[in-house]
């Protein structure tokens, strides 16, 4: 078992000195060239619109059938995720249930988003139970309707929450990959997302409470595809991410994003470590169950104080900003999604190589997922190549993601700008605050990689 | 004209940047570079013509754990990839030793050390951790 990152047995060296440095030097050329040569009028917008597919592609890719099909295999993989983390063998290595839910779902689940868009709408298993009981409700004659009105009160508070309490299972918990952890987790969760919808509402619960749903719908902005109106259209990516988030506590959940993928990089850290190895020394008389906890909450603290870092940069940036151009009123909403491509980055560069080799070991762990001995699919003697990508390469997806979420996020914050300012004065003069925020953010992000 | 002179400063700003992160081991004369590689090229040569009359000797980490955990905090080690490494833990608690990556794993108990010998073929960064207490006793880097 990795100590606080979920699971992971081949960590990644450290980028080199030079990677950074280059990396930082290219970064800000590049911020800089862009903002001198970037568009002049808001072209985001109206390119989220995007060009309709045939018709027939629409009714096969989001006909119901694929729905149910889908739901059940999905809600199936739930089932046997529990099961096999709570029967399944204590070892994590040998139990499907870790490798799944911190690899295979928290890893693959954005990249499949930000590829095809919002697939999560029908693979969740939560949202697919909810349908079918509806379904069967209104079969039956009787109304479905959720316990309390609708509360748009919450904004997305409830699913930051969520995903704060995933991120802290996942860095700050002493055994985040012990496999009856794991199971009992995906069942507290589970029972989280179905009572919301319940007393709630799907819909509303999947947009304000539901922490999954609302992270991969993010991400699913920026993908080429999107539906409407039962019909899939094709769009620029990225443009997803055009205009502002009004809703309440987006920033919060950006920020836990973000905040998040960071702290892990920075707990890897000598500095880091050392602290927890103090920690520990102090309390080496007292019993594991003490030492345990205080070794999480440190933890949480940490990763608290990151996501609380993101909201007091980002804020202290549109603030500047607002001074900048003398606006009538704060500037958090407009900017609040420019930071979702500088999310997914960190989360790629960060996890790319625990993907793609921890993410073998799921061939064999499906054959014996409960670490028995069986082989339901033989493929149980799988050997995963630990040596698949060599450091330099995982060095280079870490910078040119970083790089590349960087330009994209500043590339939308321009044109939010351009849509949102008349006079071009004013909008160039509000970027730069964001600008060097952005820029903070990625050579942080290139710093903590090049820690260890 | 205004553009212009901001890309020139910045790609002066940029190359100044790039100079000082050129080496990769940040040294502060460029003597110290050229020294360091005649040295790398020397060693090299000389292993070749040693492989077949003297096995390589192996790194040793030692690690002392005292109440559960390492006496003087997390051992930490580099060796280059294809190294023989030899992992030695004396411990006073009964525990298991488990390498990551390579998913090595060795009992250890109070007069029974235990020893973990193996090359390093995978390049990484490596927890060395006693199982069933989740802490962490080691951090093995495996350089290129």
């Amino acid at each position: 078992m990795t100590l606080a990152h979920g699971i992971g047995g081949v960590r990644d060296l450290p980028v080199p000195e030079s990677f950074f440095f280059t990396t930082a030097a290219i970064v800000l050329v590049v911020s800089f060239l862009l903002l001198g040569v970037l568009w002049t009028r808001p072209l985001l917008e109206r390119a989220s619109v995007g060009r309709l597919l045939p018709e027939v592609v629409g009714r096969i890719v989001l006909s119901r059938g694929v729905r149910v099909l889908l739901g059940a295999a999905s809600v199936g993989l739930l089932v046997f995720t529990i099961a096999a983390g709570l029967f399944g063998t204590s070892l994590e290595l040998l139990n499907f249930a870790p490798t799944f839910v911190y690899v295979t779902f928290w890893l693959g689940l954005p990249l499949l988003s930000v590829l095809l868009g919002n697939v999560w709408s029908v693979l969740s298993p939560w949202r697919a139970l909810a349908d079918a009981t509806v379904w069967v409700l209104e079969r039956g004659g009787r109304e479905a309707r959720p316990i309390l009105e609708p509360e748009q009160r919450f904004g997305r508070y409830p699913a930051a929450a969520a995903l704060f309490a995933f991120v802290a299972l996942e860095l700050a918990h002493p055994r985040p990959a012990l496999p009856r952890t794991v199971g009992v987790a995906a069942a507290i969760y589970s029972y989280w997302a179905l009572a919301g919808m319940a007393i709630y509402g799907r819909d509303t619960w999947t947009r304000c409470g539901e922490g999954f749903a609302v992270a991969f719908a993010l991400f699913a902005r920026m993908a080429p595809f999107a539906a409407r109106d039962g019909r899939v259209a094709v769009r620029w990516p990225f443009s997803g991410l055009a205009g502002d988030d009004r809703t309440r506590g987006a920033l919060a959940f950006v920020a836990v994003l973000l905040g998040s993928t960071s702290f892990d990089g920075f707990s890897r850290a000598r500095v880091w470590q050392d602290l927890l190895g103090d920690v520990r020394a102090e309390l080496v008389g007292s019993s594991g169950l003490v030492t345990d906890l205080a070794t999480t909450l440190v933890n949480v603290a940490g990763l608290l104080a990151f996501v609380v870092a993101v909201v007091l940069t980002y804020s202290a940036a549109t603030a500047a900003a607002r001074r900048l151009v003398h606006a009538p009123r704060s500037l958090v909403p407009d900017f609040v999604l420019s930071l979702v491509p500088i999310a997914f980055a960190y989360l790629v560069a960060h996890y790319f190589s625990l993907f793609v080799i921890q993410g073998q070991f799921l061939i064999p762990l499906a054959s014996d997922p409960f670490g028995r001995g069986w082989d339901l699919f033989g493929t149980v003697d799988f050997a995963p190549n630990l040596t698949i990508v060599s450091p330099e390469t995982v060095w280079y997806v870490q910078v040119i993601s970083l790089t590349v979420g960087h330009v994209a996020g500043l590339a939308v914050a321009h044109d939010r700008a351009v849509a949102l300012f008349q006079s071009r004065g004013d909008a160039l003069r509000s970027q730069y605050p964001m600008l060097a925020l952005m820029v903070l953010y990625t050579v942080g992000g290139l710093w903590l990689l090049s820690q260890g | 004209m205004r553009t212009l002179a901001t890309i020139a400063t910045v790609l002066v700003a940029t190359l100044a940047l790039a100079a000082c992160g050129g080496n990769d081991e940040a040294a502060p004369t460029t003597t110290t570079e050229t020294t360091e590689t005649t040295t790398t090229t020397e060693t090299e040569t000389t292993e070749t013509e040693t492989t077949e009359t003297q096995p390589d000797a192996p790194t040793v980490i030692r690690i002392r754990v005292v109440n559960g955990a390492p006496r003087g905090g997390i051992v930490r080690e580099t060796v280059r990839k294809g190294d023989r490494v030899v992992i030695a833990v004396t411990s006073d608690v009964s525990d298991h030793v488990h390498l990551h990556g390579y998913d090595i794993m060795r009992d250890v108990a109070p007069g029974q050390p235990a020893r973990i010998s193996f090359r390093a073929t995978v390049p990484g960064r490596f927890e060395v951790e006693l199982e069933d207490r989740g802490v962490q006793i080691a951090d093995l880097t495996v350089r290129p």
